[in-house]
């Protein structure tokens, strides 16, 4: 069996966590990744407080192993966010889209397990100085909000940085996607995309069948202009966003305010002219609906075949 | 110091004309929460230091107050 430091660190059978996904990871979700022996989480997006407190009764209802939040730091929530989760001590807090300096200290002494999700090496020195648990190095093929730097370059690098266990996230959604991440220094993964098929997991059909389709060259980062780029699946709606960036008559606040809401569009109705299907590029892998403890044991199985493979091409 | 800081902004933000003051806020610089872990970390290689940096750290001069600082 595939385990490493991380699983003692977060009391988990196998060193897979499943990313947070605004509008899509809910507890359910969430619970069926974690009672398959990775680790769930619960998006809190942009959503209020109080959806994420329902979601943590709802998660604890359905399983009794650890999972997290995932907080999105850009939220105007997030404050409110920060302080349920530390009175809630929820297992796990993973932080995404800016420093999560402010809430660290009160989550570290409520006894949650902080790690922030990095797209430098800078950024993950600083969540060390701070106190951090581990960092989730996530590189740019991922779907959703991503860095510069893609993972094969950014884990090897942020593993030499730091001594805190890492994560490594983008680009991995079957077993040889979690043995090389090994062989780059990680000690877990986290997968984002291939989770959105999941049977649990209660995005729209019609992003599912997306997912299913997409090939190798299906996706494209836009908002590079805005400073904060998302990788989605190529459509009509997403080909627009790219080429209104490169119009210069269309002012920054225009762009943002086109983007708005269009997640939630393609997550909850599936809209397939207006909506925007976040998903990375390994989505062209992904092939079937499996449930999430299926998606664990298939990831895991086909990692355990390549690591032993691999012992033997050394001698 | 202000030149040095300057330096290394101008580096940063890949603008070669670029003027500061102590005056200059990171919100004006278009410098968000992020932006400023890579400038400190950028600071701290070039002065040989560690920075405490904190939400009231702002402007320019908050800056070079925690430089004096470290
Ligand atoms: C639809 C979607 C929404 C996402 N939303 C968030 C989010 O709210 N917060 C966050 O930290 N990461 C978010 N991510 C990133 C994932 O948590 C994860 O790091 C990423 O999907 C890993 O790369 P992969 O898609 O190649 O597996 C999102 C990703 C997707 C695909």
């Amino acid at each position: 069996m595939t385990t490493t430091e991380l699983c003692n660190l977060l009391e988990i059978e196998y060193p897979v966590l499943q990313g947070g996904m605004a509008w899509i990871a809910d507890a359910p979700l969430a619970a069926a990744v974690s009672n398959a022996g990775g680790l769930g989480l619960i998006a809190a997006g942009v959503s209020s407080a109080e959806y994420v407190s329902e979601q943590i009764k709802e998660a604890r209802r359905l399983t009794d192993k650890p999972f997290g939040v995932n907080i999105m730091l850009m939220s105007r929530n997030a404050e409110a966010i920060a302080e349920l989760v530390a009175k809630e001590k929820v297992a796990v807090v993973t932080t995404g889209a800016g420093s999560p300096s402010p809430y660290i200290k009160l989550w570290i002494d409520a006894g949650i397990k902080v790690i922030p999700v990095v797209a430098s090496t800078g950024l993950a020195k600083m969540a060390q100085r701070w106190g951090a648990t581990a960092v989730i190095a996530e590189g740019s093929e991922s779907g959703g909000h991503i860095g510069e730097t893609s993972t094969m370059a950014l884990v090897p690098q942020v593993c030499d940085a730091i001594s805190l266990p890492v994560i490594a996230a983008g680009g991995i959604a079957d077993g040889r996607g979690i043995a090389a991440a090994l062989m780059l220094g990680a000690a877990g993964v986290q997968v984002g995309t291939r989770f959105l098929v999941a049977h649990e997991c209660s995005v729209h059909q019609n992003y599912k069948d997306k997912i299913i389709k997409a090939k190798d060259i299906d996706t494209v980062a836009t908002g590079k202009r805005l400073g904060h780029p998302i990788r989605s699946l190529k459509t009509p709606f997403s080909r627009e966003l790219y080429s209104k960036e490169y119009d210069s008559n269309i002012s920054n606040q225009e762009l943002e305010a086109l983007g708005k809401g269009a997640l939630k569009l393609a997550a909850e109705e599936g809209d397939l002219q207006q909506g925007l299907f976040m998903a990375g590029q390994i989505a062209g892998l992904i092939k079937e609906e499996q449930s999430a403890q299926a998606i664990i044991e298939t990831l895991m199985s086909e990692a355990q075949a390549t690591l032993s493979r691999a012992a033997s091409w050394a001698n | 110091m202000l030149e040095k800081i300057t330096s290394i902004l101008r580096e940063f933000k890949g603008d070669d004309s670029l003027v500061v003051t102590e005056e200059t806020t990171f919100e004006e610089l278009g410098i968000d929460s992020l932006d400023s872990v890579e400038l400190v970390m950028s600071i701290e290689d070039e002065f040989d230091i560690t920075i405490e940096m904190s939400a009231d750290t702002q402007s320019i001069g908050d800056l070079i107050k925690s430089i004096d600082a470290a």
